[in-house]
């Protein structure tokens, strides 16, 4: 059982005063996002109705430590249907900087950087349709140098920024050039030996 | 209606729009445009011959468009009076009209459009309202599916008198459906388009469920709603029964409807909220509770009456609470859903009491109004000079103002409510409140701030909320300091900034202004040209070297006797922890300012005159 005057009732308000998270309240859980919501077609525990819900009642651990508040892939199908105009992708991303900031971090791989190879012509920048990556001033190997950035809340791994630079300095932790291409050959080998 | 029609003392004209509307309570004159019949109402029996006759068929409004109409049309058969009408935009003037007409000769195509002057005591506004389009909520498929309809479709549908005999049937293929789905808050409650829930559409929506029920036991109703909401008497009851009867409510709004194009069924997609899972439900027949919204020609009218609208852009009450019956107009009243949605019992209640309120002024001999009302003086007046001017028409929330270029500004003592914002804002001090004149305030000013006025705290409040605020404090004990002093005026709108200059002039420590919330405010929009005021004042003041803490806004309701002693304590320690010689110092250096700005007031000689008669204490 859930004892709601022991929640922390501070949390909604926590979310309301980051960037994205401002409409927290004016949900009346119509459900009409989980009805929309295309990775619940994939993961049945996903429920964005509930999340906001348990944001609102102040279950803090339970929403930052949820690997429910990394899934959002900010398709926006349900902002568009939203009769509260919530945008549910800018709310999530709200809880993803809370969790980082309070020592959560991200259950699946994210972009990174490698800095030492990055040239900062800034097209992982322009690509990112999430606006996670940023070029940054930065002390690298003993120099100042402007590198690419990626700010873990907002990265969706979508993987366009490793697929477009052109140097190869950034890449998904699990899914790097090397590892896919290698699982590219197994692949093709695999073939070869069947044919 | 038709007892209506026949009463000696009522005058229905229809067919008829009111073009314009001048003059005041208890002496209207309205212009009313009687549109042309091209059927003599004189003539005209409602044999209805002449319909057949006609060849064009084009969509019935009445029957939402479900139903054909001749050009030469009824809009019922119970309407009232009975008398055709030909729609000339879409007659082709063929003439076999007026050959079935034959020997009544009713139909005369020279019709002109016909204006008449009417006097008039008192105005009642029934316009009612309109039905949301639901078309642009692209996900309900409402114009692209045919089996989505609205409920004002299924109420036709529905009637016995109706195009299909009352004999429900989709209109895909005028069958008989068997599971049906109402959507309950389609274009209402939704950011989107209307904020407002319309209030009546659940009892409706349950209204028709349990009717099809009762004709047909085994057909399959579902309601998905978000809330269900039955808050008069016997409505939650008549809930209870829809559930018994076996209807099934599904809390969830849909998210998408879908159709199969084979059957032409379809799919409503929704999250069942006690579920938690996302369900999917197959009806015949899918009907949309739409959001009652304003009348198209809200804006239109409200400009021809003077009236306001609320947020929703329905007309506005004059009292939420106290007045819901009143417009802010006098003499003008609101009935039915013109000023919000409501259902049939509510209206029959506010359209009683609104030909009761008015027939109150009819039978009057005089009307009383408040001695309060702004006067102008005419020789002050810059645009009776010629020059262009006319703020205090902008200003003033209840057109009571008539500024025309040449003229000085008239004021309309009966349509006067007596904020005094035109007074404050007349940049040429050409406009008097009576009994709370310039002169009068100054002199009040001046006995309370005679004696050590920088240990005081000037307070402005208004009659409405602040007063009452102040007053709540005093009725209940909550303690403040002895050091404020208190003018009121009837709205915040009247406190002039000559009045806070005043006030530091005279070297009072504190000067604190207060009146109604912005949602509170009696005299519609007096709050908000005060805070706009001020806020620019607050600046000023600032700019000329006042401390910022020395002057203060606040917004206090009468019920916050606690909220203004809280307020008065604050003012009060900040105040002590002034030094008083710092603060006769910065009193001095600001005063030649403050003489400059007030030396225009001075000059009037209605206030220097009153000010010499003041008596010091």
């Amino acid at each position: 059982m859930q004892r709601l005057n022991q929640c922390d009732s501070t949390f909604k308000d926590e979310v309301m005063a980051e960037p994205g998270g401002e409409n927290l309240i004016r949900c009346y859980s119509c459900g009409t996002c989980m009805a929309t919501c295309l990775i619940r077609r994939q993961d049945p525990d996903y429920n964005p109705r509930r999340i906001l819900r348990m944001a609102m009642l102040g279950l803090r651990e339970q929403v930052l430590g949820s690997h429910l508040i990394w899934r959002c892939s900010a398709c926006d199908e349900c902002y568009e249907h939203c009769p509260q105009g919530i945008r549910i992708s800018d709310l999530f991303k709200a809880f993803r900087t809370i969790a980082l900031r309070q020592g959560y971090s991200p259950p699946g791989p994210t972009a990174r950087v490698n800095e030492r190879t990055c040239v900062a012509c800034g097209l992982c920048v322009e690509v990112c349709p999430y606006d996670a990556v940023e070029l940054v001033q930065k002390r690298v190997l003993g120099h100042e140098k402007t590198v690419a950035q990626v700010n873990t809340a907002l990265c969706m791994s979508c993987g366009v920024c490793a697929a477009s630079c052109r140097s190869a300095s950034i890449d998904l932790l699990d899914y790097s050039d090397e590892t896919l291409l290698q699982h590219l050959q197994q692949q093709l080998q695999a073939i070869e030996v069947a044919v | 209606m038709v007892d209506a029609a026949r009463h000696p003392n009522i005058k229905l004209l229809t067919y008829s729009e009111i073009k314009r509307v001048e003059g005041f309570i208890g002496n209207f004159k309205v212009l009313v445009e009687q549109k042309p019949r091209y059927v003599m109402a004189n003539r005209c029996n409602g044999c209805g011959l002449c319909a057949p006759a006609c060849p064009i068929e084009i969509p019935n409004e009445f029957e939402e468009g479900i139903a054909p109409r001749k050009a030469i049309y009824v809009p019922h058969s119970q309407a009232v009076p009975l008398v055709y009408s030909i729609d000339i935009d879409n007659c082709i003037k063929c003439y076999k009209c007026v050959d079935a007409c034959g020997k009544l000769d009713a139909i005369d195509f020279s019709q002109q459009p016909q204006q008449t002057w009417l006097d008039v005591g008192s105005i009642v506004v029934a316009t009612g309202f309109d039905s949301f389009d639901p078309s642009p909520i692209e996900e309900y498929g409402y114009g692209r599916y045919d089996n989505v309809i609205t409920t004002l479709e299924l109420e036709r549908l529905n009637n016995s008198a109706g195009p299909t005999a009352g004999r429900i049937t989709r209109p895909s293929d005028s069958k008989m459906p068997n599971s049906v789905a109402f959507v309950q808050c389609v274009g209402s409650r939704d950011e989107r388009f209307n904020l407002y829930c319309s209030g009546f559409c659940c009892m409706y929506t349950i209204k028709n469920a349990v009717q099809w029920k009762q004709t047909y036991p085994d057909a399959d109703i579902s309601i998905f709603y978000m809330d269900i909401r039955t808050p008069a008497k016997g409505y939650e009851e008549f809930y209870r029964r829809a559930r018994e009867m076996g209807i099934r409510f599904i809390q969830g709004r849909p998210s998408l409807i879908t159709e199969d194009p084979e059957t032409r069924n379809l799919f409503i997609q929704a999250e069942d909220i006690g579920l938690g899972q996302v369900i999917e439900l197959e009806a015949e027949l899918v009907i949309l509770s739409t959001a009652a919204v304003p009348r198209a020609d809200t804006e239109q009218v409200s400009t021809i009456l003077n009236i306001s609208r609320s947020p929703g852009g329905f007309f506005m009450e004059y009292h939420p609470k106290l007045r819901p019956v009143d417009s802010p107009t006098d003499g003008v009243f609101l009935a039915g859903a013109a000023q919000g949605p409501k259902d049939i019992p509510a209206s029959v209640a506010q359209g009683s009491s609104a030909a009761a309120r008015a027939a109150r002024i009819l039978n009057a001999e005089t009307w009383e109004i408040e001695p309060i009302v702004a006067h102008v003086w005419e020789d002050r007046c810059i645009a009776a000079q010629g020059k262009k001017c006319g703020i205090c028409a902008t200003k003033c929330p209840y057109s009571a103002i008539i500024a025309e270029p040449g003229k000085a500004a008239q004021v309309t003592p009966a349509k006067c409510h007596g904020c005094g914002g035109c007074v404050a804002e007349c940049p040429h001090n050409a406009i008097t409140q009576m009994h709370f004149t310039d002169a009068q305030i100054f002199a009040q000013l001046h006995a309370l701030l005679a004696k050590e006025p920088e240990k005081k705290i000037q307070v402005f409040m208004c009659h409405w909320c602040s007063y009452g605020g102040a007053d709540t404090a005093g009725t209940s004990h909550f303690e403040y300091p002895a050091s404020s002093r208190g003018i009121r005026v009837m709205c915040s709108a009247r406190m002039d900034q000559d009045f806070v200059y005043e006030a530091f002039r005279l070297g009072a420590g504190m000067v604190l202004v207060s009146g109604c919330h912005p949602q509170d405010c009696h005299y519609i929009s007096g709050q908000r040209v005060a805070a706009e005021r001020f806020d620019r004042l607050a600046k000023r003041l600032a700019d000329m070297g006042i401390s910022p803490q020395r002057f203060r806004v606040e917004w206090i309701s009468a019920a916050e006797g606690a909220e203004y002693a809280r307020v008065i304590r604050e003012m009060d320690e900040t105040l002590k922890s002034f030094d008083p010689q710092a603060l006769k110092e910065e009193n001095e250096r600001v005063r030649p300012e403050l003489e400059r700005r007030l030396r225009r007031l001075v000059e009037i000689p209605r206030v220097a005159e009153a000010l010499e008669t003041v008596v010091c204490v």
